[in-house]
């Protein structure tokens, strides 16, 4: 078992007063690919802006490595090396597809490997080197998604928070994006992805954590998952 | 002929002074959706500075300048610590700091006006001489006020286009949590934002004055015809407010020669009623859908 590289310790965080995430904790451990699975509204989001220090906690403790992330600004997290890809597309929709990612290694680190960082990005999404110069509010959704997995990238991450990449997309670009996901996996890179959808990432992720109301209700392989009917039908309606 | 050329020269003066104002409010709107009424104070503060350093202490015309911009865009940090910052977050920030800076604003004119006194000054910065295209006599500060605004506008495109600090301001004004997630201190980046449009408030004041005269309230007219020209161009929209201060610049010049100086203002109101109407985003503004 690699180290943990995130440990989340009994966090709450919610909104207005109202917790929304209650009591969560969670590794994730150096290399791995771990799910958040769950139905809409239930904190998967949440989770993530807590992580990324948009949304202050009320109770626990983040951290990466052996830093605490949960007083740091969301820059400062950045600069610690946790990257989030968030949910939409959230581009920056009058620039570039090229402005676009080298906001992504806006950071001294990250821009000082700005051109290597690109070329890497380009290779592994060939489609943003023919849209480089196309302005990002006139792409198609799922080229807005790529963008943002791109400019995800470009930074010099430890840690890929991902809020849901499929979410609505048509299934085949939905492939493709799982395409992306698997190699960023295979090439040793450590991520937490939220999903809607269990089936999704039931064969890809070494760990699936069933969030509901805030709280996990289910934690173990994605097989074992698929194999408890019950359970997805319960929590996931399917 | 002698005509339009009289009307393009002082259509294009007053336009550059519109643009490089209009510039300061657009970009701090478009980054942080503030309407800061304090820019006519900074106008006004800009002007008195350049004519305290060179005619109190006699310094050069440059120095007037620097010290006017660099004092300009401290009090515009100062607005941002003082009004913008404590508000930020809160559902209740466009009106809140929309009220804060009226009250900024009169603190400055007010200091200015127990500094200077109420009567007008000539401001120290004049350039004699003019040059003579046909019968028409251009006056040299005329000249060197629209080459300033070039040179300015030309700069500005290039921070915002080029620049890594420009593209963090474009990219918070486009998406404030995207940026966030890039690393981008926001804040950091609404105070210099706040400091550049206080540096060219103190330029377009120094302009305003130099055809004019400095008075502690001057900066009031200016910033109103600012206004007009971001809400014209959409608000926010940086390259539409300069092309729109020129556009206006020009027919206020038309109308003033065919219909006489008090109605060009009541044009301008005219104006922007009908492109409300016609398209209540602005001419160089998006339609933006808000989903309640």
């Amino acid at each position: 078992m690699a180290d943990a590289l995130l440990k989340i310790d009994g966090i709450s965080a919610g909104y207005h007063g109202q917790d929304v995430l209650r009591g969560l904790s969670l590794t994730v451990a150096e290399g791995n690919l771990v799910a958040i699975v769950g139905p809409n509204g239930h904190g998967k989001s949440t989770l993530l802006r807590a992580i990324s220090g948009l949304l202050k906690l009320t109770g626990g403790s983040i951290q990466l490595g052996e830093r605490r992330l949960d007083r740091l600004r969301p820059d400062e997290i950045v600069a610690a090396g946790v990257v989030q890809v968030p949910q939409g597309d959230l581009l920056f929709p009058e620039m570039t597809v090229l402005e676009n990612l080298q906001m992504g290694a806006y950071l001294p680190a990250a821009s000082a490997r700005m051109a290597e960082r690109l070329e890497e990005v380009y290779t592994l999404l060939p489609k943003l080197r023919e849209r480089q110069h196309q302005v990002a509010s006139t792409l198609s959704g799922g080229e807005r998604r790529m963008v943002g997995i791109g400019r995800g990238l470009m930074a010099d991450a430890r840690l890929l928070l991902l809020d849901e990449p499929s979410l609505g997309l048509a299934p085949i670009i939905i492939d493709q994006i799982y395409e992306v996901i698997t190699t960023l996996k295979h090439s040793g890179r450590t991520i937490l992805l939220v999903e809607e959808s269990a089936a999704r990432v039931a064969d890809k992720a070494d760990h699936i954590h069933l969030l509901d109301h805030g709280e996990f209700v289910w934690s173990g392989a994605g097989s074992e998952l698929m194999a408890r009917p019950e359970i997805l039908a319960t929590y996931l309606g399917s | 002929m002698d005509v339009v050329i009289q009307i393009i020269a002082s259509g294009l003066t007053l336009g550059a002074m519109y643009a490089v104002s209009t510039v300061g409010l657009s970009l701090v709107y478009g980054s942080l959706n503030m309407l800061n009424m304090a820019h006519g104070a900074l106008l006004a503060l800009g002007g008195y500075i350049c004519f305290y350093t060179m005619t109190a202490l006699g310094l050069p015309a440059v120095v007037g300048v620097l010290a006017a911009v660099v004092v300009c865009g401290l009090v515009g940090l100062l607005i941002y610590v003082c009004t913008a910052a404590p508000l930020l977050g809160s559902p209740q920030f466009e009106t809140g700091v929309f009220i804060a800076t009226i009250g900024f604003g009169a603190v400055v004119e007010n200091v200015i006006l127990r500094m200077f006194g109420p009567q007008p000054q000539p401001q120290s910065l004049q350039v004699p001489g003019d040059i003579v295209i046909g019968n028409v006599h251009i006056p040299n500060q005329n000249l060197l006020i629209l080459a300033v605004a070039l040179g300015l506008m030309v700069a500005m495109a290039l921070l915002l286009k080029r620049s890594r600090l420009g593209r963090a301001i474009r990219a918070t004004a486009q998406n404030r949590e995207a940026a966030q997630l890039m690393g981008v201190r926001v804040g950091q980046i609404y105070a210099i934002v706040l400091a550049l449009s206080g540096g060219l408030a103190a330029i377009s004041g120094i302009m305003v004055s130099s055809l004019y005269s400095l008075l502690p309230n001057m900066g009031g007219d200016p910033m109103l015809k600012a206004f007009i020209i971001c809400i014209v161009a959409g608000l926010g929209n940086v390259t539409g407010a300069v092309i729109s201060a020129i556009a206006l610049g020009l027919l206020e010049a038309t109308a003033q020669y065919n219909l006489g100086v008090q109605y060009s203002f009541a044009l301008l109101l005219f104006l922007v009623i009908v492109v409300l109407i016609w398209r209540p985003y602005g001419l160089f503004g998006r339609k933006q859908v808000v989903r309640l």
